[in-house]
């Protein structure tokens, strides 16, 4: 027969035990966040290093003497003239101006959006109202190429839209609006 | 009750039976000790084992920690420029190490033979001597095989599988941007720290555990420093010169936007072998600058009441003075005022008015400009000028006028033409990012009105003389040019000119001051063989202005200029 007493102390060793083990199982616990804390510490540094990597490769690469020779070879451009500065909305209004009695008549470019439901299936002539197909329409060929090929550089230069902005055309751009995608 | 307690308390059994319960008892005590020691023993293993495993726990990795916040921390503190653009910073490289104690036997130190692995390593560096790397390979020498090595190469390395053949990451200065402002940061010789630039000056404070965790911000701008460097460089090549130095200058707060000295060397390379043109033609060449100094000797005049009437004729004959001779490269008749004076850059009446204002008064605004001294910038390499000691004679006065006998570098030229247009304020240059608090009060050479009239005539130079083709359209740019011939061996060399242009914009509103310095121009098809500063150095601001001025915040506008309405009909004659 166990007495109180005992009984007494056999629970208390009992409830020791237990504490000891959540002890040992809690800090087991610890010390698996502290070394999952280490891993993520570590990941970390190497992501860290990683992009200092990449970033000053990406510096390097585009370096200004680079970006200079670049640009004297391939894309030509250069500062932006004082014309094209506006200085406030009163001289955006002054372009804007009535045309004199002698000017000539300004240029205007046709131009059609190729939004939602805009398209209505593939362009028709406008005399015969039969399909037509666009010879650069399915070309792999630089719109502006095309148009440069077709009618020379000076009607670039004629125009009164800058150089840069009639050359931005992607020929993404342009097949899309071509074929009525 | 009394006979009860006495029968308990006397048992009545025999006495061997006694003994035999005694005997239990002690038995059994000492196996009970038995168990208790054995448990014990079992007890104190236990807790030596506990021990042992909380020290391996707890104590056992703690050294090789570090915090994730030193680890982060780079070996040298980053340069950036004044919008955060690194030009200088720690990076992380491979090198190629030869360890031949790496297998831990007494056997060869490779696997394969030393000529097969030089092969091998030849097929990844296609620089190295096969022939030389197998023997080094074969010397069981330890030692570096190569400093840096790419990344893909150290992978090349790794996959040969030869453990004797160590990848060691170092850490490497490495400047994003090449060649870029080179004079300005130096470079880093491994042990033995920062060289020649800002690297040297701010050698501590990368270096310090403490703060070299904060990128330093120099007041260079990337962008104005390729514009100016490229520009140069064209300009350079163009005349055919041997060298070219230029300087973009905040006027308000001295802050230097842009310095470049060409030919230039590469900090990449530098570190390990020095490096050749080191010679920064900004802050330690000293130069005769020449006519550049004309409107600082007529400011003073100005400044000192000699020349108050601008209209007032001059003597443009030549003047006779000692047993010298000063005369005008091209006459432009018998008289001028004070700004024809400047726009035909004449020497005789600009020594007349360095005359009448005296040498005392001219060397006064010369010392007030900082002539005298080494130019106030951080970089170590900083020119003496060459100075006249001693009082000054009629000749050296009339001469310094017209920026002969005195030899400064261009920033002590940046900074006289800033204090001349910004309202008259000297202030010390800078290559550190200044918070608008911190700008120096600087002290005041010139007057306001002195200042208000050098920008009129600044800009009329650019309108109607030697600076008509550094009149970039829309952005006021108003300087004066000056060729000089370079002194040698006592008298001055006929075919080697120094030509400069010294040049601010907006001149309404002045913001920054240009110079640019060319250092012997030839006569070229390019500059239509002419060697003198309107075709060579000129041309150059021309050309760097519109560039720069978009990025610096100022806007071309064709509308709006500096009033010169009062000053234009003494030199515009129609």
């Amino acid at each position: 027969m166990i007495t109180g007493l005992q009984a007494r102390s056999l629970g208390w060793m009992a409830v020791l035990a237990i504490c000891l083990a959540l002890v040992v199982v809690l800090s087991f616990k610890v010390h698996a966040v502290k070394s999952e804390v280490l891993l993520a510490e570590r990941e970390i540094l190497s992501l860290k290093r990683e992009t200092l990597l990449l970033e000053t490769e990406f510096e390097t690469r585009a370096s200004q003497r680079q970006l200079a020779a670049w640009n004297a070879v391939e894309f030509g451009y250069e500062a932006p003239r004082a014309d094209q500065f506006l200085d406030g909305e009163r001289q955006l209004a002054s372009l804007g101006q009535r045309l004199g009695p002698d000017a000539p008549a300004p240029i205007m470019l046709a131009r059609a959006e190729a939004g939602n439901g805009a398209d209505s299936g593939p362009m028709r002539s406008p005399l015969s109202g039969a399909p037509v197909t666009l010879a650069s329409a399915s070309s792999e060929k630089d719109a502006g190429e095309v148009f440069t090929e077709a009618f020379g550089d000076f009607l670039i230069e004629a125009s009164p839209i800058r150089a840069a902005q009639a050359k931005t055309v992607s020929p993404k751009g342009i097949s899309a609006k071509g074929v009525g995608e | 009750m009394t006979a009860m307690a006495a029968a308990a308390a006397v048992p009545s059994l025999p006495a061997g039976r006694v003994q035999r319960t005694n005997l239990r008892a002690q038995m059994l005590w000492t196996a009970r000790f038995r168990v208790l020691w054995v448990a014990l023993g079992f007890v104190l293993v236990t807790l030596i084992a506990m021990v042992r495993i909380a020290s391996l726990a707890f104590a056992g990795q703690a050294p090789e920690r570090t915090s994730l916040e030193e680890a982060l921390l780079p070996p040298r503190g980053e340069i950036t420029d004044r919008n955060g653009v690194p030009l200088a910073r720690a990076f992380p490289a491979y090198a190629l190490w030869f360890d031949p104690k790496a297998m831990g036997d007494e056997g060869s130190p490779l696997v394969r033979s030393p000529a097969e692995v030089a092969r091998e390593l030849k097929a990844i560096f296609p620089d190295i001597d096969e022939a030389r790397m197998a023997r080094r390979l074969a010397s069981g020498r330890a030692g570096y095989l190569r400093r840096r090595i790419l990344p893909e190469e150290a992978n090349k390395v790794f996959a040969l599988g030869e453990v004797a053949l160590e990848i060691p990451r170092e850490t490497d200065r490495h400047y994003p941007q090449g060649t870029l402002a080179a004079h300005v940061l130096g470079y880093v010789v491994e042990d033995e720290g920062g060289k020649l630039g800002m690297e040297q000056v701010l050698d501590q404070q990368l270096s310090d555990p403490a703060k070299r965790g904060e990128p330093v911000a120099l007041s260079l701008d990337v962008r104005v420093q390729g514009a100016l460097e490229d520009e140069l460089r064209r300009g350079m090549l163009a005349t055919n010169a041997i060298g070219a130095a230029g300087i973009v200058l905040d006027v308000d707060t001295g802050e230097v936007m842009a310095m470049a000295s060409l030919p230039e060397f590469d900090p990449n390379v530098a570190g390990a072998s020095g490096a050749r043109n080191v010679f920064n033609r900004v802050t330690n060449g000293v130069y005769e600058l020449g006519s550049t100094f004309k409107p600082i000797s007529v400011a003073a005049a100005m400044d000192a009441g000699v020349v108050r009437d601008l209209s007032k004729p001059w003597n443009a004959a030549p003047v006779a003075v000692g047993r010298r001779t000063i005369k005008d490269l091209k006459p432009k008749g018998a008289s001028l005022n004070v700004p024809q004076a400047l726009v035909y850059s004449s020497n005789t009446v600009t020594a007349r008015v360095a005359d009448a204002l005296g040498p005392e008064r001219l060397r006064r605004a010369m010392i007030d400009l900082g002539m005298d001294s080494r130019p106030f910038i951080e970089l170590p390499a900083r020119g003496k000028p060459i100075w006249p000691g001693g009082r000054w004679s009629r000749v050296t006065n009339m001469t310094v006028s017209y920026g002969h006998g005195l030899a400064v570098t261009p920033l002590h030229l940046a900074s006289a033409y800033a204090a001349m247009v910004n309202g008259g304020i000297w202030r010390p240059s800078t290559l550190m990012k200044l918070d608008p608090a911190d700008v120096p009060r600087g002290r005041r050479v010139f007057k306001e009105s002195t200042s208000s009239r050098m920008r009129q005539m600044l800009r009329m130079i650019s309108l109607y003389g030697t600076g008509r083709s550094a009149d970039a359209p829309g952005y006021r740019v108003g300087g004066k040019t000056g060729s000089a011939e370079k002194a040698s061996g006592g008298g001055y060399a006929k075919t080697s000119l120094i030509s400069s242009f010294a040049a601010a914009f907006p001149l309404d509103a002045p913001r920054y001051v240009v110079v640019v310095v060319i250092d012997e121009p030839k006569g070229t098809v390019a500059s239509s063989f002419q060697r003198t500063a309107a075709y060579t150095a000129a041309p150059v601001v021309g050309r760097l202005v519109p560039r720069i001025g978009p990025m610096l915040g100022v806007q071309p506008d064709e509308n709006r200029d500096v009033d010169i309405s009062d000053l234009r009909y003494l030199v515009d004659k129609h």
